[in-house]
């Protein structure tokens, strides 16, 4: 990292306080740039403002509407407009970081208010059509403010280029692949077990598949057990479960990061059955680097994470049977298993923030090249100009 | 009454949009401008590099020459052949750096990893440039953009082919 320290500030779309990918991945950002000795401010919607780290700025409390098949808590309106610009222009700004910046949030309000250097990171791979992109006319000159784009994934990228007409780097999620390097085996989490990690009610995590698929596991290993970690209504769920599998499941609830990388030490594969809404995958990413042997439905976000079958087991989205075969198949030769999950371990070390940070630094200077920062637009019209009130960074 | 309200409302709306047309091509505009000139800085400083290297232990004479020949003509290039150039320089500096496990020298090093982080920003800058102009273009021959003028003299920016094999 260079000498120079940067005022950088990142707008978060999504509730700070409610878990989620965008989220995880803005805080570790955040965090890895402020240890590199730049200052980060980072506005977000917030729901318990007195639980926030200090470098969150608070932009309101979030509303929930459904989007991309899940509830997303995200903020728009005068209010949040008016606290948008105020962050702005109180700030200084060398440059802003916008995540998910096409959809109605802070993110794009600020890409509306601001003038200067700003990046703009696209999470989503959503599929064509979706009422949320139709504003695309509204939305392309907002968005082309955007001086570098990026996408964390091909499957984000076609995404955005389908529906804004516009290109995008891509530049993948990072985990701290430190993290879950050195986890521990448990005993009671070894054996023949399968692994599983996340929101288990959302139907497109894929979780019944993976419960259409246990009976027929079930007969070629009589031991295999599933271990689910994540929140979630535990009680409820086991109540969908077959009377006879019920033995075979173990709900874990939210676990630390260290019981994390454990957990991925531990079992014998990690099953990721999603159905799709998946955009980049960063449980796979961290459960290679914890040393799994992974099986992933054939999604395209999947797909190409696991390097099309390289890293990882793949098998047809969807399809229980077949998800069975390849976990069967893995299962008992255990030397294939161990091949797997050591070339997904040294793979995963591309996704390791002091990788991927350094790729998003490049982007930022780049960004950054004849710029005098960051100010709100509004300051810079000719109208403004031509009354004689310049902006008051010139 | 309420007719000249609202074409007065029309009016100025219509002037609103057009001021605000002009602020977006202005910004785009710049951007071009800077972009190019950011790019056209990391290049030359690739074929000072590439100098450099073929100055140092790790050519040999004849990939030396070919390496000084290409580094002067990326540098000495007008606009047109500049692409082309460049394209020619980064296949010189891929011939010699095929097999990097032979170079021993610290200095030598140094200098291929400085290489290697300017090859890394041109990618970058050339994606930001190529955007630029595209979006320049696109919104230039929109309707309201050609009838008004809205860009005035300024000239229609020339997209500039580079190779993705710019190393």
């Amino acid at each position: 990292m260079p000498i120079k320290k940067l005022r950088i500030g990142i707008v978060c779309p999504y509730g700070w306080d409610t878990p989620g990918g965008v989220q995880n991945h803005v805080r570790d950002l955040a965090e890895y740039l402020i240890s590199k000795g730049h200052f980060v401010s980072v506005l977000a919607p917030v729901i318990d403002e007195s639980k926030v780290p200090d470098y969150v700025t608070s932009a309101g409390k979030p509303i929930s509407i459904p989007y991309n098949g899940a509830v997303a808590r995200v903020l728009f309106g005068p209010i949040a407009f008016a606290r948008v610009r105020q962050w702005i222009s109180s700030n200084e700004f060398d440059l802003l970081h916008l995540h998910e910046p096409a959809i109605p949030s802070i993110s794009l309000l600020a890409c509306w208010a601001a003038d200067g250097p700003m990046v703009g990171t696209f999470h989503a791979a959503a599929k064509r059509q979706k009422a949320i992109f139709a504003i695309g006319p509204i939305l392309e000159p907002v968005i082309e403010k955007l001086t570098a784009r990026i996408a964390v994934s091909e499957a984000a990228r076609l995404t955005l280029t389908e529906h804004l007409d516009t290109d995008a780097i891509v530049v993948p999620n990072g985990i701290y692949a430190d993290h879950y390097r050195d986890g521990e085996v448990v005993q009671k989490w070894s054996g023949n077990t399968i692994g599983f990690i996340g929101r288990f009610e959302e139907p497109r995590k894929g979780l019944p598949v993976l419960l259409a698929a246990l009976p027929i596991i079930a007969r070629f290993a009589p031991d295999v057990r599933v271990l689910i970690a994540g929140p979630g209504d535990s009680e409820e769920f086991r109540k969908s479960i077959d009377i006879q599998l019920k033995d075979r499941f173990e709900f874990l609830g939210r676990i630390s990061d260290k019981e994390k990388a454990d957990l991925l030490t531990s079992i014998a594969v990690y099953v990721a059955p999603n159905t799709g809404g998946e955009s980049f995958g960063i449980i796979l990413a961290e459960a290679l680097a914890g040393g799994a042997a992974v099986v992933a439905s054939d999604i395209p976000a999947f797909d190409s994470l696991l390097g099309h079958g390289e890293y990882g087991a793949l098998f047809p989205s969807e399809n229980p049977q077949e998800l069975a075969k390849v976990v069967i198949d893995l299962l008992r030769n255990e030397e294939k298993r161990k091949n797997l999950a050591k070339r997904g371990k040294e793979y995963a070390q591309r996704f390791d923030w002091d990788v991927v940070a350094e790729e998003i630094y490049s982007i930022y200077e780049m960004s950054m090249v004849g710029s005098t920062g960051v100010r709100l637009a509004s300051e810079n019209r000719g109208w403004q100009r031509f009354l004689g009130r310049e902006g008051k960074d010139e | 009454m309420r007719d000249y309200a609202l074409y007065l409302f029309i009016i100025l709306f219509g002037l609103w949009y057009l001021s605000y047309s002009a602020t977006r091509l202005d910004r785009l505009h710049h951007r071009v401008e800077t972009s190019w000139a950011n790019l056209d800085g990391l290049l030359q400083r690739r074929a000072a590099i590439a100098l450099e290297i073929a100055r140092s232990s790790i050519s040999d004479p004849a990939s030396a020459l070919l390496l000084t020949a290409a580094a002067h003509q990326a540098r000495d290039a007008d606009i047109e052949n500049r692409s082309m150039a460049e394209s020619g320089l980064s296949g010189a500096l891929g011939l010699l750096l095929n097999d990097e496990s032979s170079i021993i020298g610290s200095i030598e090093k140094d200098l291929l990893r400085e290489l290697s982080e300017l090859t890394d920003k041109v990618r970058v800058a050339i994606a930001i440039h190529v955007d630029a102009v595209n979006r320049t273009q696109m919104v230039r021959r929109k309707f309201v953009f050609r009838v008004f003028r809205l860009a005035g003299r300024a000239p229609l920016p020339v997209t500039y082919e580079f190779e993705s094999d710019v190393l």
